[in-house]
């Protein structure tokens, strides 16, 4: 076997990778395999040692230990041959704001060793993928967020990337921006390019990851196919809001139902063994238990819920 | 090298195949330019580096007029004394100006961007180290004309000229070495007041306000082995009187060339382990 060559045709793979920051062990021995032409979802919340895992995968920062190939190249041995390979959008566009977006889109392709010849059509091309071609030759620092946000992507685009990575690629954008992201990540994707993406967005995970892998404090806690972590929640979740006086008196009806799931503060949740069906029942006994409900809804299992039950606790910003 | 792409490189990247490898010249000058329009597109960033040598110039040789009628004082001009000195502090500062420019690249995390691409890393050394020689051909460009409306005269001719360019040139390296060093070091601007420390307190203890024989106590010894001595008496040597010992010679030439390739070969070294260090 040669100097680059690999036992991994999966465009991505990490094997038992860990990375400390002094004492923290911030991503905790995680193992993904991401296969051609996937969307990944990487959810979690804020701290959960997503980027960090990403910047790993994309050569900014070296394992503690564990290995990472990224298109076939190990990211700590031949990280030039992962870095041609990839793209990048990192969570806080890092754009430089006195740069017009063209002079960008320039310099991105000659770090890239596109030729000169290329260059301007190239950096056209994309300007008007991503809808920027009016204001290409403005200051990036004049852009709106979500305006950095699709010049961002054009960027890792330049060299036309089998891997893209996107770290939290619409944090922050109003929904039409985010909608629109959406769409130029499918087209992409149906254009062959495997794609990374970590979010803290249930819904995004939901709409866009063909898999996704949830972690927590570092270690992966869940991964699969949206649909089957969901079914494997199995109930639906019923969710009430009562007086808080009443709240020990609910709690004990409910759990006659279900299992008791973590909700939100102010309100109760039970998975309800039953399925829809039995939501009068439990109506009925809440009346009879002298229990005012004030709010009651019934959630089909989402990814919350999946996430939830693998951790105890709620997703951060999950209903943002 | 053909033979070690294989097959499952070829299946999983067939596009980047295509694109040319970037290479270290056209990428430090992709840097470089970038960093030329920031002189342009952010004057207050440069105008330390204009505003210094020129402060220096006027307010030292007027403050210091009769520093010339000291026994052994080598120019009957302060300015021709002082200009130098203020060129030299010019090009340190668009070295280190450079390194609070990465510095602010870290922060902003732009330069996240520079490193994950394929660029050959030393083009991320050359092409700022380009943008500080650009920087010195403009504060040359400027301080020497106002410096010879000031009454500045080069007592060797054009040879003189040139050795002063080289020792800015070489002090901008220096210094760009040191600043890019410290920025990947610290990664914020903890690194820039160290940059301007150090770079005040080398200057200041050679013989930069006062020829070496004429130097008395600690700060003689100092200064008598500080290498940046040495380049001060290389940019002073075509301007000094043909009567001085330190005036044009070779002997006067390359303890100050040899000064710059140690110092700037050193500094240099200094940012590029500094820089293999910021993935760790």
């Amino acid at each position: 076997m040669n100097s680059f060559s690999s036992s991994h045709a999966d465009p991505i793979v990490a094997q038992n990778l860990v990375r400390y920051f002094g004492d923290v062990k911030a991503v905790d021995g995680i193992n993904i395999t991401v296969k051609t032409g996937e969307i990944f979802g990487f959810l979690g919340p804020n701290g959960a040692g997503k980027s960090t895992a990403v910047r790993m995968l994309t050569t900014l920062l070296r394992p503690t230990s564990g290995t990472a190939t990224v298109a076939g190249f190990d990211v700590a041995k031949h990280p030039d041959e992962v870095r041609r390979r990839i793209g990048v959008a990192l969570q806080d566009a890092a754009i430089d704001p006195l740069m017009t977006g063209t002079e960008l889109l320039r310099l991105q392709a000659v770090l890239y060793g596109i030729p000169q010849a290329q260059m301007k059509n190239r950096a056209s091309e994309l300007l008007e993928r991503v809808g920027l071609t009016a204001a290409a030759d403005r200051r990036v620092g004049t852009y709106s967020g979500g305006m950095r946000r699709r010049l961002d992507l054009a960027l890792a685009l330049i060299h036309q990337p089998t891997v893209l990575f996107l770290d939290e690629p619409t944090t922050g954008l109003d929904p039409m921006s985010r909608m629109s992201l959406w769409e130029e990540v499918r087209r992409l994707n149906n254009e062959g390019t495997t794609v990374m993406l970590t979010t803290q967005y249930l819904e995004e995970a939901d709409q866009l990851a063909d898999r996704i892998a949830i972690i927590d404090a570092g270690k992966i806690v869940r991964e699969g196919k949206p649909q089957d972590l969901k079914a494997g929640v199995g109930f639906p979740t019923l969710l009430i809001t009562v007086p808080s006086d009443q709240t020990e008196r609910a709690k004990a009806v409910l759990a006659t139902f279900g299992d008791m799931r973590p909700t939100a503060e102010g309100s109760l949740g039970v998975g309800l063994r039953g399925g829809a069906n039995v939501v009068t029942d439990v109506v009925r006994k809440l009346d009879e238990a002298s229990v005012r409900v004030q709010h009651l809804e019934i959630n089909e299992p989402s990814l919350d819920d999946v996430f939830a039950e693998a951790t105890g606790h709620r997703l951060e910003g999950a209903k943002a | 090298m053909s033979t070690n792409v294989t097959t499952t490189q070829v299946m999983t990247a067939p596009v980047a195949d295509l694109v040319a490898r970037p290479t270290t010249m056209r990428s430090a000058r992709g840097l470089a330019h970038r960093g030329i329009q920031n002189i342009r597109r952010l004057p207050s960033a440069f105008f330390p580096a204009m505003a210094m040598p020129v402060f220096t110039m006027i307010a030292f040789a007027g403050t210091f007029a009769a520093i010339t009628r000291l026994p052994g004082f080598p120019t009957d001009r302060s300015v021709n004394w002082f200009m130098p000195l203020g060129i030299c502090f010019g090009a340190a500062f668009s070295g280190i100006g450079l390194g609070f420019s990465t510095i602010r690249d870290i922060e902003t995390r732009f330069y996240d961007r520079l490193l994950m691409s394929p660029a050959p890393r030393r083009s991320l050394i050359i092409g700022p180290l380009l943008t500080a020689w650009v920087r010195v051909a403009i504060l040359c460009a400027f301080v020497i004309p106002m410096g010879m409306l000031l009454g500045v005269r080069f007592t060797s001719g054009l040879l003189g000229l040139f050795t002063l360019v080289v020792a800015a040139v070489g002090v901008s390296t220096i210094s760009l070495g040191w600043g890019l060093g410290l920025a990947f070091r610290f990664r914020d601007m903890r690194g820039a007041a160290v940059m301007q420390l150090t770079m005040f307190v080398v200057l200041y203890l050679s013989s930069a306000q006062m020829p070496l024989p004429l130097m008395r106590g600690w700060l003689h010894n100092v200064a008598r082995i500080n290498p940046t001595t040495n380049i001060l008496r290389l940019a002073r040597e075509g301007l000094v009187l043909k009567t001085s010992p330190d005036y044009m010679s070779w002997s006067n030439t390359w303890g100050g060339l040899l000064a710059i390739a140690g110092m700037a070969t050193l500094t240099l070294v200094f940012a590029r382990r500094g820089l293999d260090k910021l993935d760790k």
